[in-house]
């Protein structure tokens, strides 16, 4: 089933497109991977599609245009995101960094809450998004107390709080080592399987190349290639653009 | 899209000037409009405008500062100026005095009275009056000693901080500078002489007859506005100055620090401020502490008219402020259709155009203010949830304590006293949950509890509602006028709202609480009090075998009823920290964008927590309308917001222990009456703490003295547990991150 789609999605800096007229669809349950080089428009492409730059075109959401709908409604839609700078809530703990995605807020929780606030959280994204990437332990510390590898884990655990149907990962693998890009790897899959769809942002050629369904390579805002990953591995423009050599010492 | 935002940008734009220039031609050619709007009084008070304007856009180039004390530099160094040439002294700030510490210490012991210690003089001394030129060449010495004091001691250890604390500092400066010479001269008006160097004889020029000393002064602008055109213009260091505020590695490049940049620019600042200060308090030869520093409103109006970087524009929307004055005052002498009070002159509708000009900025064009390319490293006050225990047992603990000492052991000038800190408790918590938990700035929360105030009274006393339903009306005014008052900073953050509400709340110091129809005049708006709580009633009362009270006003019921509204009011906002709502607000605090993210509607938490905090402070106004038995003008003036701003950051700007704190340093609350009462402080010395602690707290200690004395706590007890080694990482440093975090 359909989850996302883009039709004709641009984003103009200035003169600049940033992101030129890109369209392309992801399936739910998958894991959608995007790559290319430096200032090829990736991360731009994540803010387009998640309501943080004005964008021309169609996004279709869950059934829905939300190409006109602002960043927090898309948000409640199910459609999360992470950052590439992390930008965690540095005056919360990571508990309550959690809680501040996990619970929607209205009008009756607003008064209940004055009066007797509710302290418990059971069942609720909370709990899952720490166990999936397990960071119960660090609940009560603050986020600058931790290292910057526990910082990335509570930015994607952020996102998963919510319960999304979709997230967005801008990055995630950036700074990793090998080992610790392959134990990421493993909980995408265990989140993918858990029926929460991934759209994967990286530069991290292994990691994209290894775990992703299916993958679109961009280069100055346009889509260039797309296709399973034995078919990006093999396509020439992808080589020529992106991999060159180390497309064989990916494999 | 994006070329049409920018059309939709400049449309609002060009309609506004379109705007302008239709109301300046209408009022042009209408004779009669255009006479009183070419005034040469107005021209004079457009030249001091525009020197202060013109000071704010210089610091702000200069350091990123935005200088809310720079009309109330102009107005210190006057009152340096006035006071040399009359008298030949140097007045300086009180410098504390050890000695009278011994002497409270002896009178508080049961020893003579007659004991007195030496005191520290006011002044320096020069002769008994000071020439012209003399007096002028101190007073700009002085300008320079001020600016470079302003950039060392305050503002440049402020400079990587968030964009929060450097407002704070500048608002403590403007406390400090105003309580130095309200402490010193009192709020009367002061005579000035005139100026020796040119005449008062009249000039006539085409369209337009005015004074040759108002001709010169308004030259002197425009000339300064040339010169300082160029200087950014052409020469290294206005290229540095500009290439600093894009990037502080631009400048270094070009040969300069910024550090030597920000200097120099301060000083420029404040000695064109002050001179300008100087020669207009001499051509309108009075002048008075409050409203001379209030022309920080139209200042900063024109100032954001110009962007903050455009000298011209700026002075130009200097003048048109400056002159409107005269015509305002005119219009709504003279012309029936403007609106009137109960058919008679209602005064303090000029104080509204600056407020109608900011919003129209702001709303229409959004924000204005150029953002600097430093990264600020600073960080804002630690925000805790309140523990358990402190809810459980250390506030009803408190709460007790406080009840026990209002009905059983305090003497009436001490109940009157914990009267006053239980009402400050109420105005700090406001503040607590607009700038401690939401990061924006409201300098007008005063004016939002007179508001309530004032609505309690008609209520009460002319509709006859029972009491407490007046309190909740009131209250509910205040959360409508405070939403109105925030939609419009919606669309820009942190310091763009501190300017918009501090002219909110000198216009209706002005429009409102200026008006006596609402007002009642001196005697105050009556409020019908019921007898078991009113002030004036001297209640003794007898329950299980005790006798609360002495017979003597005021009433200790009165207390009690404060109390009870402070113990509701701090267990809510306690409350909305812990909830869903309050985490929210952190996180938005924290990172606007991540906060969006995670399905923060940032724009709804704002308004919400807006209201929240001026339904607060309404509630805060009507409690005092009934503790005080009559609501006047005086607790409610924009200086007052400022002070309990400045109490409230001191006490601890993010927790409601802070506010607690914060209740006990206001002004006529239990520590001032206690140092007034045993040590014999003068009244005065209140705001000149307040000022100075909040430009200590803004650069040492932004968490305040109950985020210290939590921290205090937290050492003793890692100590008493053997760890005292680990104990200095207990209280986690926050980081801020980067530009969201403002």
């Amino acid at each position: 089933m359909e989850l996302l789609s883009t039709i004709d999605m641009s984003v103009t800096f200035g003169g600049l497109r940033a992101v030129d007229a890109v369209s392309f669809t992801v399936e739910q349950g998958q894991l959608i991977g995007l790559i290319g080089p430096n200032g090829a428009g990736k991360t731009t492409f994540i803010d387009g599609i998640t309501g943080f730059v004005p964008t021309t075109g169609s996004i279709r959401f869950a059934g829905q245009e939300i190409s006109r709908l602002p960043a927090h409604r898309r948000a409640r839609l199910g459609l999360g995101r992470t950052w590439q700078s992390l930008e965690l809530f540095e005056d919360l703990n990571i508990e309550e960094n959690l809680r501040v995605a996990a619970e929607p807020q209205s009008a009756r929780s607003f008064l209940t809450d004055l009066v007797w606030p509710q302290r418990s959280h059971k069942g609720s994204g909370v709990e899952y998004a720490m166990d999936v990437l397990g960071i119960r332990e660090l609940a009560l510390r603050m986020p600058n107390e931790v290292s910057q590898g526990q910082r990335k884990l509570i930015s994607a655990a952020r996102a998963l709080a919510a319960r999304p149907q979709l997230v967005c990962m801008d990055e995630p693998a950036a700074g990793l080592d090998t080992s610790e890009s392959q134990e990421l790897g493993c909980r995408l899959r265990r989140i993918i399987d858990a029926g929460i769809t991934i759209f994967l942002v990286d530069h991290d050629m292994g990691l994209v190349l290894n775990v992703c369904d299916y993958i679109y390579v961009i280069e100055f805002g346009a889509t260039i290639a797309q296709g399973t990953p034995d078919e990006i591995k093999r396509d020439p423009r992808v080589i020529e653009a992106y991999l060159g050599s180390s497309a064989e010492a990916a494999e | 899209m994006i070329r049409r935002r920018a059309a939709a940008i400049g449309v609002p734009r060009l309609l506004l000037i379109a705007l302008g220039v239709v109301l300046l031609a209408f009022i042009l050619l209408n004779a009669e409009y255009r006479h009183n709007f070419l005034t040469g009084g107005g021209v004079a008070e457009g030249a001091l405008i525009a020197a202060i304007a013109l000071g704010v856009v210089l610091t702000y180039r200069g350091s990123g500062v935005v200088n809310f004390a720079n009309g109330a530099i102009a107005m210190y160094v006057a009152y340096v100026y006035t006071i040399l040439r009359r008298s030949g002294k140097l007045f300086l700030p009180p410098i504390p005095n050890p000695l009278k510490a011994i002497e409270g210490l002896v009178h508080a012991s049961g020893g003579s009275k007659s004991f007195t210690m030496p005191n520290i003089p006011v002044a320096i001394s020069f002769g008994t009056t000071m020439g012209f030129w003399p007096a002028l060449a101190l007073s700009l010495a002085f300008c320079v000693l001020l600016g470079l004091g302003l950039h060392f001691l305050v503002f440049r250890p402020l400079r990587n901080a968030p964009p929060l604390a450097k407002v704070v500092a500048s608002v403590g400066v403007l406390v400090f500078l105003q309580a130095i010479i309200i402490l010193r001269y009192n709020t009367t008006v002061q005579t000035v002489r005139p100026l020796p160097i040119v005449h008062k004889t009249q000039v006539r020029l085409p369209f337009i007859k005015l004074a040759q000393d108002q001709l010169f002064v308004a030259i002197l602008v425009i000339v300064f506005t040339v010169l300082l055109s160029m200087l950014f213009r052409y020469t290294r260091f206005g290229l540095a100055t500009r290439a600093a505020a894009e990037n502080e590695k631009g400048a270094v490049v070009l040969g300069f620090s910024p550090d030597f940049l920000a200097g120099t620019n301060w000083v420029l600042s404040t000695v064109i401020t002050g001179l300008l200060g100087i020669l207009v308090a001499s051509v309108n030869t009075t002048m008075d502490p409050v409203s001379l520093a209030a022309l920080i409103v139209p200042a900063l109006t024109a100032a954001l008219v110009g962007s903050f970087s455009s000298f011209w524009r700026t002075t130009l929307a200097a003048f048109v402020l400056g002159m409107q004055v005269p015509l305002v005052q005119y219009i709504s002498a003279n012309k029936s259709w403007f609106p009137s009070s109960n058919g008679v002159f209602w005064p303090g509708f000029e104080y509204l155009l600056p407020v109608v000009v900011i919003v129209l900025v702001l709303f229409l064009i959004g924000s204005t203010l150029p953002t600097r390319g430093a990264i600020s490293s600073g960080r804002l006050p630690f925000a805790p949830s309140p523990p358990a225990w402190t809810i459980r047992y250390g506030g009803p603990a408190l709460a007790v304590f406080a009840a026990i000492c209002g009905l059983f052991l305090f003497s009436p000038v001490y109940r009157g006293a914990l009267a006053n800190t239980l009402i400050g408790i109420i105005i700090c918590l406001s503040i607590v949950v607009v700038t401690g938990f939401v990061g924006q700035i409201s300098l007008a929360q005063m004016s939002f509890a007179g508001i309530s105030a004032f609505v309690v009274s008609k209520l009460s006393f002319e509709h006859g509602w029972p009491f407490p339903w007046p309190i909740l009306f009131g209250a509910l005014v205040a959360l409508v006028v405070g939403l109105l008052v925030a939609i419009p900073a919606l669309r820009v953050r942190g310091v763009n709202l501190a300017i918009i509400t501090f002219a909110f709340a000198v216009a209706i110091d002005y429009v409102v609480f200026g008006n006596n129809s609402v007002t009642g005049g001196y005697n105050g708006a009556p409020v019908h009090v019921p007898s078991w709580i009113n002030p004036n009633n001297p209640g003794k009362y007898h329950f299980l075998g005790l006798t609360a009270g002495d017979g003597l006003q005021p009433n200790p019921m009165t207390a009690i009823f404060c109390l009870v509204a402070v113990v509701v009011l701090c267990y809510l906002v306690a409350n909305l920290r812990r909830s869903t709502t309050g985490r929210q607000m952190l996180a938005m605090r924290s990172n606007e964008r991540a906060a969006a993210a995670a399905g923060v509607n940032v724009a709804g938490t704002k308004l919400l927590a807006f209201a929240v905090s001026a339904f607060v402070a309404g509630i805060g106004g009507g409690v005092l309308a009934y503790q005080a038995g009559a609501v006047t003008a005086d607790p409610f003036s924009y200086r007052e917001s400022l002070v309990f701003f400045a109490f409230a950051y001191l006490g601890g700007i993010s927790t409601v222990s802070g506010a607690v704190v914060g209740g006990f340093l206001v002004e006529g609350g239990l520590l001032f009456t206690l140092l007034e009462d045993k040590f014999g402080m003068s009244p005065g010395m209140v705001l000149v703490i307040g000022g100075l602690g909040l430009i200590v707290a803004a650069i040492q200690n932004p968490e305040g003295i109950a985020g210290n004395i939590a921290l205090g706590g937290k050492r003793l007890r890692a100590w008493l547990r053997g760890r005292s080694t680990g104990a200095t990482d207990a209280q986690p440093a926050v980081a801020a991150s980067g530009p969201g975090a403002a």
